[in-house]
């Protein structure tokens, strides 16, 4: 119990004191987890317009594949993308792996099915009758369909959150393939599981807590704008 | 003012999987007509409303413009999207407030030289004042009605279709719905009117159909009101 209490007590030193080396590795993690949901968004958003709005042969098998993606382990998109991308991948030549660019991928596509399913019940969820109005009003397809998004806005904003909520906590995809290189591609998980391997338990702490204050702040946002639309008046 | 203009749908087939809704139907739309259409339920009213809005995909439709030749329905629909306007049974209120459902329309309308105006006439003409800033979705039915109404008038529509549009509402909201459709029909829009009260638009109908067995057939209108009717028609015309 002391090793804790102690080990927390340097913790909250390391992180007020502004310890350069910690805030670093925050730096990575909210980086490339932002520029990974940042460009996870936008297919996402497309493919569950498609699937809620479209018609066409094969679209309740994509429905299923998105959600089995769900419950697919960041360590096997790791695995794959490391096959990919290592010299003898079919992208080998881009020299990608143990990037952050390689570390953005597996993120990207571990938050891509999140955002697909969750956009895709916001949608179904909605009115048709958003969609309909706005195209007989006379909007384009594209006007349209950022109208039907605007009215579903609290769903996707859970979706983002919940999301971004994955991928920063995540250390499989990451570990493999950024290869935890310090100062590169060391984010908040992967720089705890080193950590911890060392006992330099009050550095794993530190970064856990950023992880901790992280989702408390996630959650308060999305309990914030689900509290705005809210049915009660 | 709506230019003159003739619109034919001609052989409209719609059938969900094995179930038949229209077939080989044909509706004819001109300029100033208000057309009630009455049917069972299932009878395919709300499917052929929403064919002719460029909503729903028929099976089959070919479209003529005054003397143009007939094109397919897919080759019309952006037309169609254009200048048609259905209004749903429960007209779909945005999320905001009343004056942004209506700002929504009028930025939608290019030729609107002064937008900020054109929408508080429009407004105005709907007797909204006072609740510009009140949430839409907390609007009673028949004002929901009168927005979705002014959203209509804002983008000059050459067709407007409505679907039960005084269901549910009491006498007062139902008077003010079809004032505000005699100033439509007078200003040249068409009116096509899916409804089970035909009695409500007995002022404002210049023709009335029935839909049964699938098809489009001529109501029991008597005579002397079809001569009174297409009288007034012309005269609008003129």
């Amino acid at each position: 119990m002391d090793v804790l209490i102690a080990s927390t007590a340097e913790a909250f030193r390391l992180l007020f004191s502004g310890n350069p080396e910690i805030w670093e590795i925050v730096g990575i993690s909210f980086r490339v987890s932002s520029m990974a949901i940042l460009a996870a968004v936008p297919p996402a958003l497309v493919i569950a317009f498609a699937l809620a709005y479209g018609s066409f042969p094969g679209r309740r098998f994509l429905i299923s594949l998105f959600n089995t993606f769900l419950s697919v382990p960041a360590v096997v998109i790791g695995l794959t993308l490391f096959i990919i991308l290592s010299r003898q991948g079919p992208m080998g030549d881009f020299k990608l792996l143990f990037t952050q660019t390689a570390m953005g991928l597996g993120q990207f596509f571990l938050c891509l099915p999140i955002l697909v399913c969750m956009a895709h019940v916001a949608l179904q969820a909605a009115d048709r009758a958003a969609w309909e109005t706005a195209r007989t009003l006379g909007a384009n397809r594209l006007r349209a369909f950022f109208t039907v998004l605007y009215e579903i806005r609290f769903g996707l904003m859970a979706a983002l959150l919940a999301g971004y909520g994955r991928i920063i906590s995540e250390v499989g995809a990451s570990m493999m393939l950024g290869g935890n290189i310090a100062h590169y591609t060391r984010n908040i998980p992967t720089a705890i599981a080193l950590e911890t391997s060392k006992g330099a338990f009050a550095e794993g702490i530190a970064l856990g807590i950023v992880l901790l204050f992280l989702a408390f702040v996630l959650n308060s946002l999305l309990q914030y704008v689900q509290g705005k639309g809210s049915i009660n008046p | 003012m709506i230019e003159n203009f003739h619109i034919g749908f001609r052989d409209i087939s719609k059938s969900y999987g094995s179930i038949l809704v229209l077939d080989q139907t044909e509706i004819n739309i001109t300029s100033h007509d208000c057309i009630v259409i009455t049917g069972n339920n299932g009878a395919g009213k709300t499917t052929l409303l929403r064919i002719i809005a460029g909503l729903e995909k028929p099976g089959h439709c070919e479209i003529s413009l005054d003397d143009a030749s007939p094109e397919p329905w897919r080759r019309e629909r952006k037309r169609l999207l254009k200048t048609v306007m259905y209004l749903h049974q429960q007209p779909y209120m945005f999320a905001g407030s009343l004056r942004r459902n209506i700002e929504y329309a009028a930025r939608l309308n290019p030729a609107l030289a002064d937008r900020e105006s054109s929408v508080q006439k429009a407004v105005s003409w709907a007797g909204l004042e006072g609740l510009e800033s009140q949430s839409a979705a907390s609007l009673s039915g028949g004002q929901k009605q009168r927005v979705a109404l002014t959203r209509a008038r804002l983008c000059h529509p050459q067709i407007l279709l409505l679907d039960e549009p005084t269901a549910n509402l009491d006498n007062e909201s139902r008077e003010r719905t079809l004032q505000m459709l005699h100033e439509f029909r007078d200003s040249g829009t068409a009116i096509v009117i899916a409804t089970h009260d035909p009695g409500v638009f007995s002022d404002l109908a210049t023709s009335k159909l029935h839909l049964q067995d699938h098809r489009i057939q001529a109501d029991d209108i008597g005579a002397a009101d079809v001569v009174e009717l297409d009288s007034v028609r012309q005269s609008k015309k003129r």
